[in-house]
């Protein structure tokens, strides 16, 4: 049945956003927090290329990381020694490629909250005798809750939603690299309308709730914020 | 006691500070300069949060900093305090957290919260949100805070600017009963000499990112009368004085300059002022007048013998004159006419007197001048 084939993508495809969003906070964080820090002209660059998938087709990114990812290639050869298969056309080889496209929105806003939060709590939670460590769990992480949540969820959103890269470099494997948004390709491709709709719709219904949500917090706390500046 | 000795320079675009003082750090050292001078920048070096500055902090025998040897002990590891101008509580907590936050991070944690919440009259705000406070309320937390950390030294960056009068004064008074119970020895900088002079035992002046001055609030003052290239503050003449008696029929309070002799004020509260106690006050130059005979029909309350001991021209056609009254010398700031007039000359017997008003504490209200 062609429904259970769309049930195997869309686990295939919350597998990969959920690894790609885990792996994005986890690099993403000490990105974002190197940049907010950053003063030097090197910043810009960083930033730059940081921010390349918001303007570039991700045909652009699929291509390279193709090129990068074949067992010709010195990433490729070294993936392949390491793991004794190939990368390209790989369930591994479409999270490296999600992290790399989602990375900007991950990015961003956790550097803009950082940015934000600026020196001054941690400066006093040093005094109080605070480690860098400490800070971070007990000072940025709560204050910066919300960027954290609206930073995740657009990673995650932004990765079940990309097509272009993961064509490039997934190929359209079931169970492997056939995510919903190929899947929906093919129905189209294969004239089947109505379970193209199906899964359209149920794509664009999930990413509304989920941006909504997301706004939904940022604007809480730009209340708060403000409540907070009329307060004081 | 501990010693903290520091040779630092501190290079920021075209600021340069330069400090090589040794200071014994006992009871409140008042720093005091005018903004830019690098006071805050010095606490800062002292804090550890400026890791930019060469040279060497040495506090109670343990090297803070020596760049010449690559050492740097971070703030988390210096054991001191810091309570900032803005007071810099933790928005996510409560006035309880922010206290504990304090207290869980301390090694030591000899002091029990509940005596510092009763000390610093906490206990109605503990439940709320830093928000919620006002500016006043924020300080004390702060300093609380500051406290249950249980620094060896403590450092205070302006910490009543923020505040309105009334504030300033009972988070002064909190100042000093936190230092003599808990006996921590606390850096205190401020821009307002008033300030310094009610609660600081040594001065520390800093001018242009140099140490200018350091010694006995009252003398430091005194020496900074004459300093006329940095006209640093308004001159006046800074008193420790023992409270007499309070003359509530007359409404003026009693202290005692010597012996014999006696000045008055307005009167003081006999509850935040007990007989015995001392009292801290200054009077401006610029309030003291000069006569040649004792006044004996004049609405002037304070008038004393004295000597002229030096007069000393000030570039704006005054005098400056120093006069000896027993054991205290008072600064008189004249006109030259005045000087000629009177033929003033050193060692000359005269007169000052001045108004009960013109002695200025911080007790009173609106006497209280910032500079």
């Amino acid at each position: 049945m062609e429904n259970s084939s769309d049930v195997i993508a869309l686990i295939t495809t919350l597998k990969m956003a959920a690894l790609s969003t885990l792996i994005l906070l986890l690099i993403g964080t000490p990105l974002a927090w190197y940049l907010a820090k950053m003063q030097s002209k090197t910043k810009a660059f960083i930033e730059a290329f940081v921010a390349l998938p918001i303007i570039l087709p991700p045909t652009v990114l699929g291509f390279y990381l193709l090129i990068a990812f074949s067992p010709q290639a010195p990433l490729g050869e070294f993936w392949q020694q390491l793991t004794q298969s190939q990368l390209a056309f790989s369930f591994s080889a479409i999270v490296i490629g999600s992290v790399l496209y989602s990375l900007p929105f991950v990015v961003q806003p956790l550097q803009r909250a950082f940015e934000q939060l600026g020196e001054q709590y941690l400066e006093a939670a040093a005094m109080l005798g605070a480690t860098p460590l400490d800070r971070f769990f007990s000072i940025v992480l709560p204050i910066t809750k919300t960027s954290f949540i609206s930073a995740a969820s657009l990673g995650f959103a932004h990765t079940v939603g990309e097509f272009g890269v993961v064509l490039m470099i997934g190929g359209n494997i079931p169970e492997q690299t056939r995510v919903l948004s190929i899947a929906l390709f093919d129905h189209v491709e294969a004239f089947d309308y109505a379970q193209a709709h199906l899964l359209a719709f149920s794509l664009l219904a999930s990413s509304f709730v989920l941006l909504a949500i997301i706004y939904l917090l940022t604007n809480k706390r730009n209340n708060q914020n403000q409540a907070k500046v009329t307060h004081g | 006691m501990a010693n903290l000795t520091l040779d630092i320079i501190h290079q920021h675009s075209n600021f340069t500070l330069t400090v090589k003082q040794q200071l014994s750090t006992q009871g409140i050292i008042g720093i005091f300069g005018h903004s830019g001078s690098g006071k805050s920048t010095l606490l800062r070096i002292i804090a550890g949060l400026e890791t930019n500055s060469v040279g060497s902090v040495i506090f109670a025998d343990k090297a803070l900093q020596n760049t010449s040897q690559s050492l740097f002990v971070s703030p988390e590891q210096r054991n001191i305090g810091l309570v900032f101008q803005n007071s810099r509580l933790f928005p996510h907590l409560t006035v309880a957290d922010n206290l504990k936050f304090a207290q869980q991070r301390c090694k030591s944690a000899t002091l029990s919260l509940t005596e510092i919440i009763e000390l610093t009259q906490l206990s109605s705000l503990l439940s709320q949100l830093p928000a919620q406070l006002s500016g006043g309320e924020q300080q004390r937390v702060a300093l609380a805070r500051a406290i249950l950390a249980e620094p060896k030294l403590l450092l205070l960056d302006e910490p009543l600017s923020a505040l309105d009068q009334h504030h300033k004064i009972n988070l002064l008074a909190l100042l000093k009963t936190i230092q003599q119970q808990l006996k921590i020895p606390m850096l205190y900088v401020s821009h307002s000499l008033a300030e310094l002079q009610q609660i600081s035992a040594q001065l520390l002046i800093l001018s242009h990112g140099e140490v200018i001055d350091f010694g006995n609030t009252h003398q430091v003052i005194h020496r900074l009368n004459h300093d006329k290239d940095h006209a640093l503050i308004n001159q006046q003449t800074s008193l420790s004085l023992l409270i007499k008696q309070h003359h509530s029929q007359q409404a003026l309070t009693q202290l005692s300059l010597s012996k014999q002799q006696s000045l008055y004020l307005p009167l003081l509260d006999e509850n935040q002022h007990p007989l015995g106690s001392q009292l801290r006050c200054f009077i401006f130059a610029n309030d003291i007048s000069i006569t040649l005979h004792e006044p004996s029909e004049s609405s002037i309350v304070n008038h004393l013998p004295g000597i002229i001991t030096q007069l000393s021209k000030q570039s704006t056609h005054s005098v400056l004159v120093t006069v000896q009254c027993a054991e205290q010398a008072f600064f008189v700031l004249i006109s030259q006419r005045s000087q000629q007039k009177l033929s003033l000359q050193k060692n000359d017997q005269v007169f000052i007197q001045f108004k009960a008003s013109a002695i200025r504490t911080l007790a009173h209200n609106h006497h209280f001048i910032e500079e």
